[in-house]
């Protein structure tokens, strides 16, 4: 709908609305980034940074096993968080994009709030309604069970719970723009052709919405390999990610350049991952359905 | 002249209508629930009458409001949240539209790039941009001698922030018919009256909710705050500091508190988007 | 018959004038040297298939484009460099580009406010506009998309007038209603051009639209113009086989030049008429003796009767036959395998059925030659 224009990226007009934000992302993202990449090789003394180039942090972060099994766990967690986001966020999506006619902005408007209000408060209503003495023993017991029935806080099962919870709403939003972008006329076409509803859905809906799919898979692997206050909040600190350890060594041990590595060590496996499941993906739809 | 035969389906169309119905409406119903556990649970924690944040409640009353209202670390943590998400909601939408514009209504040879780091931040863990920003103002603040606080923090916001704005503007723009600036051109307009006229009118839903949503992202954000706030602190970062050092109703009366004008918002930007739709 | 290749007929000083207009978009050469004059309060209707390069033609008019080389002038003020806004013309879009966040009022409106216009008569000017289009007043509080199509085609045509421009372009913007409702609207900008008396340059890939409306027709392709004239000189004398298909359904049939002389030529079609004299008036000029194409309408063939004579007769044999309502439009072959398409006048009896044959005539003054073996 909208046209394209063409520009020389040295017109004035195209370079005054993109100057901003090129400024902002090279000198506040860019810039710290490549900052970061260079402190993994300098070295600390005293708790002090001392501008001096080595590979000390390097064979440090090599050499350590713990940090790697950290790493391991990190990404195992993430990867189970996006497969259960995908799972439980596609039939809302499909839901919200093929039902729910009246009531559809009611529902939007309920998941934006909850994606939007502040995680830490989300995170500690989580805390209070697990609660040995939270809500839901106390709703458990009034349904009958006895004891504590609810009793995963401060476990691994906790902190999936609170990272599904937090990335959730972005797979419902991915994958609900890319089914609403699908032309209805498709699958009544596929209904024509004789499929049968689940048919239809299976070889039209959820081919077409791969996009939404992928972006939200994608989006929510790299956000929750961050993941640092479901963890210590919910997960009670007791197996530390990547991201906890990451701020222990800045503000605990006070040593930049080992966190400075950490870091880009967990970003550079993160995005790596990204691209490998890309590759293979790519390279299955290519050879076809072997 | 028979054709083939018409395929048979594993289940009779009704069952399986019945059958879908029965698992969409039921994904949508449980994740409603879901997302409204911890929020309702604060909620009703916040009227607790005891200060122990355990069932059963000693009592309903609004004792803890009131304890609320007096306490100047909530008031000053409620005013810092407000000053870093109003000025961090300007900027990021301001940026965020520019770039939307620049990244749907041009084609370029650096467009792909431009749009790559504009959305950047996007996919980056918001505790790590919130750690690679304090080395880098620790570094800057060494050199130049100032130290982390509210810019500091309002910097990171927008960083984050303003490719969210991004995103929502861009939906706007793709839909914008680029012939109606044509048109108004040829009515005899300049560019200002171009953009005055019409392109920020019919922007302006995209707009406003990419505000909102800015607004709101930056009200509720712990992980930048906590990393570049300095000795300031907002209301996520003053719930965060004081579940560490043991809970009170306190802290569930924040969050109700807080979650007012974020409903109030989301409502309003929905029916914004509806009536330009 | 004193048309010529881009200039208009009389010595009215032009309205519009372009003087060789190149374009080129990257390596695609959208106007390859256009000229066109166009003299005030005439109707001209641009024509071509799609890709012809008549609304690149327009938008360098309007100002949205500006050329390689070449000059264009509005009453005789030369318009390069002038920005769209600034130029007295006014355009309506393909799609009408009505703001769909302003009223109807607004919208007709918008031109004047823009010039600083005190509201008082902005308001009185929009109702004569909305008068002008047969619009209800009550429509001037509603929004665009509240309209019909029908309607929402009369505020964009008001808004182009309000300011009134020297010169209205129009970009294709009935080519979206359904027929009915275009007869209606071409009616209306017949009455509107002869009641207002503005300079119209209008768009179309519709033929007909453009013989019905216009004073004058240019056909386009591949970004030349090929033919500027009347629409019958047009219609019956076209400037070669392209324009004559593209110009309705036509007969060419392939014949041979023997000899060419001041008066006319001799021609013959082997095997479907024999030897026959064309004056020179029915020729393209400088035609030369070899292989041409005889150029005759469907409409003009008629049935002989069996001692009937006629200029032209030729055989053919029937091969389908479409009712058009008034008309039945009869494909046969002749003789020699080449098509034969034959328009008579509706009525309860079919002069031949599928696979018989019929003889059919037409008359010397009916037909145009021009050259060419395989052109088009």
């Amino acid at each position: 709908m909208s046209a394209v224009i063409d520009r020389s990226w040295r017109d004035p007009a195209l370079l005054g609305k993109a100057l901003p934000a090129v400024l902002l992302q090279t000198t506040c993202f860019l810039a710290p980034l490549l900052m970061t990449i260079a402190l993994t090789f300098q070295r600390t003394r005293d708790f002090q940074l001392s501008w001096t180039w080595s590979l000390h942090t390097w064979t440090d972060v090599f050499t350590k096993a713990h940090y790697w099994t950290i790493l391991g766990h990190t990404l195992f967690m993430a990867t189970l968080c996006v497969a259960l986001c995908l799972l439980i966020a596609f039939p809302v999506a499909y839901a919200l994009a093929s039902r729910l006619r009246a009531f559809q902005n009611h529902v939007k408007v309920l998941i934006t709030f909850a994606f939007l209000t502040d995680a830490t408060l989300k995170t500690f209503g989580w805390v209070l309604f697990l609660d040995k003495n939270g809500a839901a023993n106390y709703l458990a017991r009034g349904l009958g069970f006895e004891g504590d029935a609810v009793n995963i806080l401060f476990t691994d099962w906790a902190t999936m719970l609170g990272m599904v919870y937090n990335l959730l709403a972005f797979a419902i939003f991915t994958i609900y723009l890319s089914i609403d972008e699908i032309d209805r006329s498709l699958v009544l076409a596929a209904y024509d052709a004789g499929a049968s509803k689940f048919r239809a859905f299976w070889e039209v809906t959820l081919p077409l919405a791969r996009p939404g799919i992928w972006a939200g898979a994608v989006l929510i692997f790299l956000l929750a390999v961050g993941v640092f206050l479901e963890p210590k909040v919910l997960g009670g600190g007791k197996s530390p990610m990547s991201a906890e350890l990451i701020r222990q060594t800045f503000e605990t041990r006070v040593n930049w350049p080992l966190g400075a590595a950490l870091t880009m060590v967990l970003m550079t496996v993160a995005v790596f991952v990204v691209l490998l499941f890309n590759r293979v993906y790519s390279l299955k739809r290519h050879l076809g359905p072997a | 002249m028979t054709g083939y035969p018409q395929p048979t389906p594993w289940l009779n169309a009704r069952a399986e209508a019945r059958l879908a119905d029965v698992l969409l409406y039921g994904a949508t119903g449980a994740v409603l629930l879901f997302f409204y556990i911890p929020i309702f649970t604060l909620i009703a924690f916040s009227f607790q009458e005891g200060r122990f944040l355990t069932l059963p409640f000693e009592g309903f009353s609004l004792r803890w409001y009131g304890e609320l209202f007096r306490n100047s670390n909530a008031g000053n943590a409620l005013w810092n949240s407000t000053l870093i998400a109003v000025v961090a909601m300007v900027f990021a939408t301001l940026i965020g539209t520019l770039a939307a514009i620049v990244a749907v209504r041009y084609r370029f040879r650096l467009r792909i790039p431009f749009t790559g780091l504009a959305a950047a931040p996007l996919a980056f863990p918001q505790l790590l941009l919130g750690i690679v920003l304090l080395l880098w103002f620790s570094v800057l603040g060494r050199q130049f001698n100032f130290n982390t606080g509210l810019v500091t923090a309002i910097i990171g916001h927008v960083v984050y922030i303003a490719p969210f704005a991004m995103v929502i503007v861009a939906v706007q723009v793709f839909n914008f018919d680029a012939t109606l600036e044509d048109a108004a051109r040829d009515c005899g307009a300049s560019n200002w009256a171009v953009y005055r006229y019409i392109t920020l009118p019919l922007l302006w839903p995209g707009i406003f909710s990419a505000a909102i949503f800015s607004f709101l992202l930056s009200w509720g954000n712990f992980y930048l705050t906590y990393s570049l706030s300095g000795a300031a602190r907002t209301l996520p970062t003053f719930v965060f500091s004081g579940i560490a050092t043991g809970s009170s109703p306190l802290y569930p009366a924040i969050a109700t508190v807080v979650f007012i004008p974020g409903i109030l918002l989301v409502i309003l930007a929905d029916r914004m988007r509806r009536r330009a739709a | 018959m004193n048309w010529n290749r881009n200039g208009m007929t009389g010595q009215v000083a032009p309205i519009l004038d372009i003087r060789d207009i190149r374009k080129s978009f990257g390596a695609y050469q959208a106007l390859k040297g256009v000229s066109l004059s166009v003299a005030p309060g005439e109707f001209l209707a641009l024509v071509g298939p799609s890709g012809c390069g008549k609304t690149t033609l327009l938008k360098h008019v309007a100002g949205f484009e500006e050329p390689d080389s070449g000059a264009i002038a509005i009453d005789g003020q030369d318009m390069l460099g002038v920005p769209a806004a600034a130029r007295p013309t006014s355009m309506v879009f393909q799609k009408l580009a009505l703001f769909p966040h302003m009223s109807v009022a607004d919208n007709i409106g918008f031109p004047l406010k823009l010039r600083k216009v005190d509201a008082g008569t902005i308001a009185k000017r929009v109702m004569a506009m909305i008068e002008l289009m047969q619009l209800k007043p009550e429509y001037l509080t509603r929004f665009p998309r509240q309209l019909s199509g029908g309607e929402q085609q009369r505020v964009a045509l008001a808004r182009s007038m309000i300011s009134e421009p020297k010169l209205l372009l129009l970009d294709e913007p009935l080519s979206a209603l359904d027929v009915k409702l275009k007869k209606v609207l071409q009616a209306e900008l017949k009455r509107l051009h002869r009641s207002v008396g503005v300079t119209f340059v209008h768009v179309t890939h519709d033929l007909e639209e453009a013989m019905m409306l216009a004073d004058r027709i240019c056909v386009m392709r591949a970004g030349e113009i090929l033919q500027v004239g009347q629409p019958n000189d047009i219609y019956y004398r076209p400037a070669d086989a392209f324009v004559a298909g593209f110009i309705g359904d036509t007969n060419l049939l392939p014949v041979e030049i023997r000899s060419v002389d001041a008066a006319g030529a001799a021609v013959a079609a082997p095997g479907i008429f024999g030897e026959a004299r064309i004056s020179a008036a029915l020729m393209a000029p400088g035609l030369l003796a070899g292989p041409a194409q005889l150029m005759v309408r469907p409409e003009l063939l008629a049935p002989l009767e069996s001692d009937g004579r006629a200029d032209f007769e030729l055989d053919a044999r029937v091969s389908e036959i479409f009712s058009k309502g008034g008309t039945v439009q009869y494909r046969a072959q002749l003789t020699d395998g080449s098509p034969l398409i034959f328009e008579l006048a509706g009525s309860s009896t079919q002069p031949a059925g599928i696979g018989e044959t019929i003889r059919l005539g037409f008359a010397n003054r009916d037909i145009y030659l021009f050259q060419g073996g395989n052109a088009g």
